[in-house]
């Protein structure tokens, strides 16, 4: 599903120049659950960044899909990104004043979905995540766990191929995040391909495959059994 | 997606009370004087358009020269409008007008009646004031005809017909004929009665260029060329015959006519008629003011929105990563700059309507609560609406929208110039304009505190005007003296008119080892008494005295007659004349008579004009006026007085003013630009004040860390304070800086107009300065103490 080859970015400002990148190469197979680990500073959110489509590398190939799309520019990298790829972060990022029905059907929104089938889908993921509960209440009113619940929630309501998750549990205590990464785990095994960056050895091992970064390069691969 | 954008725009302003207040009221008010800006301008080019003819009208105004003098007058005699008519055939018609205040009664029901309207038989032909009862043809038929306004109708009679009911003006009775529509206010002819202009007098069936007492009006021929009937009035104006009629002897004198096209005169001409004319000036004041104050509320907008920008990097970040294009961003941020304006433009419509009676008092005009609600003036309120939409959404919308992905993320949006520049301009620009409307303002203050305490060569306190008719004079000497005996009466005097607007024109010859004189001047008949009445000073001679009357000799057909004169000092100067010499010396109007004093110069006009040369001669016949000075207690007196008029005068009501009333009805024109100033300036450096709480309360919020930082490093409150208020008030500085020259020039413009007027001082601009500061300081350092004085470990703790 992802093929990159001898990526890189490189940060430059007016006195430094920061290689978050270095030539990296790396596969992701459709289905797998693959971990990307690594100090502070080694490129882990770069290199989500540019497998979400969200920034471009200044070098090398990216093949999504059998699409080269490393120089497609942001309304084609917009586009396929709305249909492919959903999202969760550390800090949950809902927007506080939409309600967590509001919150998870906004991808659908921007992806063009009808209305009535709007309304079904997000009902259907709510449920999923056991959060149909609380559909009108806002980000405030919820636990950290509840709202990363929400934010899977936002993140399959497309039914994406990808999910790319940033550090999912960071923010959360030790049973929210279980069940966080149960429900990764669950996913997964629906079929869909999830890369997750994480700084905990106890979530990298509900992945197939865990990525060892630094400097910019991969240095090392467990296969997980 | 627009609901979801409504949604979100909605909870928004719910959420950030403080900063959707703020926009909403600045927006509010800017929108508000907007649309009453809007209805006034629309009023004022509306003046006369609503008559049929109205491209066939035209007013006939005066222009001559004689001893040397030119002299143009909205007034004209009884001759051209019917000489005009005889004389080219492009002229269908004419109307004399004049309009005259009289005591009108029904029965016992008297008032005295300001408005009523003599004018030719052919007035309803002309224009068009649609008549509610009775018809064009036999309104002013004949002579004793009178027509009514429909309010007038019913003050007199009630929910009767008035058709052929009987109305007693002035001494002579009316059978009522026609009942017309009230005269819209924009109408430059406004009046509650019609009547026949003959009924003015005999004098008005001989034609006279000279006596120019009345307007005249000319309707042309349908298809006939104004200009090139002026172009015809002009060559026939010198023809000799003309000039031998008129006599004008002397070759450098003339006599012309203008025309003026109706709808022209109240913008345009320079000539005021029955009322004072607009003036396009007004209406660019009015325009630069309110777009001023639009100005500053949207910047309050723009300037809220920027700041706020930083604050919705999380939300806008996540759009963009789930697929929000460009375009739907920038939509969704014009969307919430639409939806607070048109909030604001609906609550402007409500402000607008309760202002209205204070924005009549600043435009001296009747506007109602449905003039505000009229379809153009809220298809213009919307168009100001998308105008403001876009003017204070635009860039904000731009930049976030305009913003990739991955900036966002990383470091928020990023406004030019490190996210200060345009919100510094944009304070520089709100507290320039508020800095520049307070000085001007102070200008036009003082200078009118300046005229209302000027010594103006009287006392024009505490002396109360009534009026003098015919009937009056019968026994006029026997009322005065009444008058005068009234307890808390000092003294009484009579002239044709009141001394702070001297309106009548003449000439004189004087004779002296120099040569002859002729001067064209000012000229006030007078009762005895009047200069001590008034508390003048005489610079040389005497007032005028009972013995006076004796030179005065109308017998053997007045081959003896002499008319004794007080002149003015300026009078005195214009002819060389010392005060001294010129007591004995003989001058003549119409008959020659000695100067018996010198006046000290006194203002019979505004201020904006010098004293010019002034004769004052004694007749009683001519006098119009009483003018009564009363001491003690004002209201006793007056009670008593109107005793006595009830008793001496039953067939006048008791109706007065004061003199100093009449006296500040000159600057009523400043008066109102002051007030409008007054307002503009507070308006703005309110709004200006607004926008500048909330950046600093945002201000604050963002530096809440720092301000824990150094807090806990040991900075004073004081320190702290300075720290939020320096980085605001040094833009106040510039503001001020800028702002004050301008204010300077355009104030010193303004008081060009004045021929006496005050110099701008220095301290004015010092004291503005210094409040401009006090209020920004106070604005910001509510936020900054309150920054200040919390727990810095509570501040610490956010991040």
């Amino acid at each position: 599903m992802i093929k990159i080859t001898n990526l890189e970015k490189i940060y430059r400002t007016e006195e430094v120049e920061t290689v978050a990148l270095n030539k990296l190469s790396m596969e992701v197979k459709e289905g797998e659950f693959v971990a990307i680990m690594g100090p502070s500073g080694c490129g882990k959110s770069t290199l989500l960044n540019i497998l979400g489509l969200l920034d471009d590398p200044d070098a090398g190939s990216f093949i999504f899909n059998g699409i080269e799309v490393a120089k497609f520019n942001e309304r084609k990298r917009a586009d396929l990104r709305k249909r492919n790829i959903g999202f969760v972060f550390q800090s949950f990022n809902l927007i506080d004043e939409l309600t967590v029905f509001e919150n998870v059907e906004l991808p659908l929104i921007y992806t063009g979905v009808k209305s009535s089938d709007r309304k079904k889908r997000v009902e259907e993921v709510l449920d999923k995540v056991q959060i149909m509960h609380r559909r009108n209440h806002y980000p405030q009113q919820l636990s950290g766990g509840q709202q990363q619940r929400v934010a899977v929630a936002r993140a399959v309501v497309n039914s994406p191929k990808l999910i790319l998750a940033d550090e999912p549990t960071g923010n959360l205590d030790s049973s929210n995040g279980n069940e966080v990464m149960q429900m990764l785990t669950d996913l997964n095994e629906q079929g869909t391909t999830i890369v997750m960056v994480t700084h905990s050895e106890h979530d990298a091992r509900y992945s197939h495959r865990i990525i060892r970064m630094l400097d910019g390069q991969t240095v090392l691969e467990n296969i997980m059994v | 997606m627009l609901k979801n954008y409504l949604k979100i725009a909605l909870r928004k302003l719910q959420k950030n009370k403080l900063y959707s207040g703020i926009n909403i009221i600045g927006l509010t008010i800017g929108l508000a004087a907007c649309l009453l800006i809007a209805v006034f301008i629309r009023s004022e080019l509306a003046y006369d358009q609503f008559h049929t003819n109205k491209n066939r009208i035209a007013r006939v105004t005066m222009d001559y020269q004689q001893s040397g003098t030119a002299t143009t007058t909205a007034v004209t005699g009884t001759k051209p409008g019917p000489q005009f008519k005889r004389t080219f055939p492009e002229v269908q018609d004419f109307v004399r007008t004049y309009i005259a205040s009289r005591v009108v009664g029904n029965g016992a029901d008297m008032f005295e009646e300001p408005s009523v309207l003599y004018a030719d038989s052919s007035f309803f032909h002309v224009f068009s004031f649609p008549l509610v009862q009775g018809q064009v043809a036999t309104a002013l038929d004949v002579t004793d005809k009178i027509a009514i306004s429909s309010t007038t109708a019913k003050k007199y009679f009630g929910k009767s017909d008035p058709i052929n009911k009987v109305l007693k003006v002035g001494t002579k009775d009316f059978t009522v004929s026609a009942v017309f529509a009230d005269i819209p206010q924009e109408s430059q002819l406004k009046f509650d009665f019609v009547t026949r202009f003959d009924n003015l007098g005999s004098f008005t069936q001989e034609e006279n260029w000279w006596t120019a007492n009345w307007i005249t009006y000319l309707i042309l021929k349908d298809g006939a060329s104004m200009p090139a009937l002026q172009k015809k009035i002009d060559e026939f104006m010198k023809t000799p015959e003309v000039r031998k009629e008129a006599r004008l002897g002397n070759s450098n004198d003339y006599l012309r006519y203008n025309l003026e096209p109706l709808t022209q005169v109240h913008l345009h001409s320079k000539l005021a008629g029955f009322e004072p004319n607009g003036n396009m000036r007004y209406i660019y004041i009015f325009s630069i003011i309110a777009l001023l104050i639009l100005v500053i509320a949207c910047a309050n907008y723009t300037n809220l929105a920027v700041a706020q920008s930083a604050a919705r990097t999380g939300e806008i970040g996540m759009r963009k990563v789930m697929g929000a294009s460009r375009r739907q961003v920038f939509y969704q941020f014009m969307g919430e700059s639409a939806l607070i304006t048109l909030i604001a433009g609906m609550l402007s419509i409500a402000v607008a309507a309760m202002m209205v009676p204070y924005f009549n008092e600043i435009t001296g005009r009747a506007f109602t609560v449905s003039d505000v609600m009229q379809p153009v003036a809220v298809v213009l309120l919307l168009l100001c609406v998308l105008i403001v939409t876009i003017l204070a959404g635009i860039y904000p919308a731009l930049v976030i929208s305009g913003t990739g992905i991955m900036s966002i993320l990383r470091k928020g949006f990023n406004f030019t110039g490190g996210n200060t520049t345009l919100r510094r301009t944009l304070i520089v620009a709100q507290f320039g304009i508020s800095v520049f409307l307070i000085i001007y303002t102070g200008i036009i203050l003082q200078q009118m505190k300046y005229m209302r305490e000027k010594n103006l060569g009287y006392d024009r306190d505490h002396i109360l005007v009534l009026p003098v008719d015919r009937k009056m004079k019968e026994n006029f000497v026997a009322l005065r003296d009444a008058i005068a005996n009234v307890p808390g009466v000092n003294s009484v005097t009579g002239a044709y008119e009141t001394p702070e607007f001297i309106e009548w024109g003449d000439g004189i010859v004087a004779n002296d080892e120099k040569g002859q004189h002729s001067i064209s001047l000012n000229a006030l008949p007078v009762d005895l008494g009047f200069t001590s009445t008034m508390k003048m000073q005489m610079a040389a001679g005497r007032d005028f005295t009972e013995s006076d009357f004796a030179l005065m000799d109308t017998s053997s057909n007045g081959a003896n007659f002499r008319q004794p004169y007080i002149i003015n000092e300026a009078l005195a100067r214009k002819i060389g004349w010392t005060p001294e010499e010129s007591i004995g010396r003989t001058i003549e109007k119409s008959d020659p008579g000695p100067v018996v004093g010198v006046v000290k110069d006194f203002h019979f006009e505004s201020l904006h004009e010098p004293v010019k040369p002034l004769v004052m001669f004694l007749s009683r016949d001519l006098v119009l006026t009483f003018m009564v000075r009363i001491s003690g207690n004002q209201q006793q007196a007056i009670s008593r007085l109107e005793t006595l008029w009830k008793e001496r005068v039953p067939h006048r009501p008791f109706q007065y003013h004061f003199l100093d009333e009449d006296y500040n009805k000159l600057y009523q024109a400043e008066q109102r630009s002051a007030t409008l100033f007054v307002a503009a300036a507070t308006l703005a450096i309110v709004l200006g004040c607004l926008g500048l709480f909330g950046l600093a309360a945002f201000t604050t919020t963002q530096r809440v860390k720092e301000i824990g930082i150094r807090r806990v490093l040991g900075a004073g409150l004081g320190s702290i304070v300075m720290l939020i208020a320096s980085n605001f008030l040094w833009m106040v500085g510039i503001a001020i800086v800028l702002a004050a020259p301008l204010a300077w020039y355009a104030g010193n413009r303004w008081l060009q107009d004045f021929t006496y007027r005050i110099s701008v001082s220095a301290w004015l601009f010092g004291a503005t300065a210094v409040v401009v500061v006090l209020i920004a300081l106070l604005t910001v350092g509510y936020q900054a103490i309150k920054a200040a004085i919390a727990n810095p470990v509570k501040n610490l703790r956010i991040d």
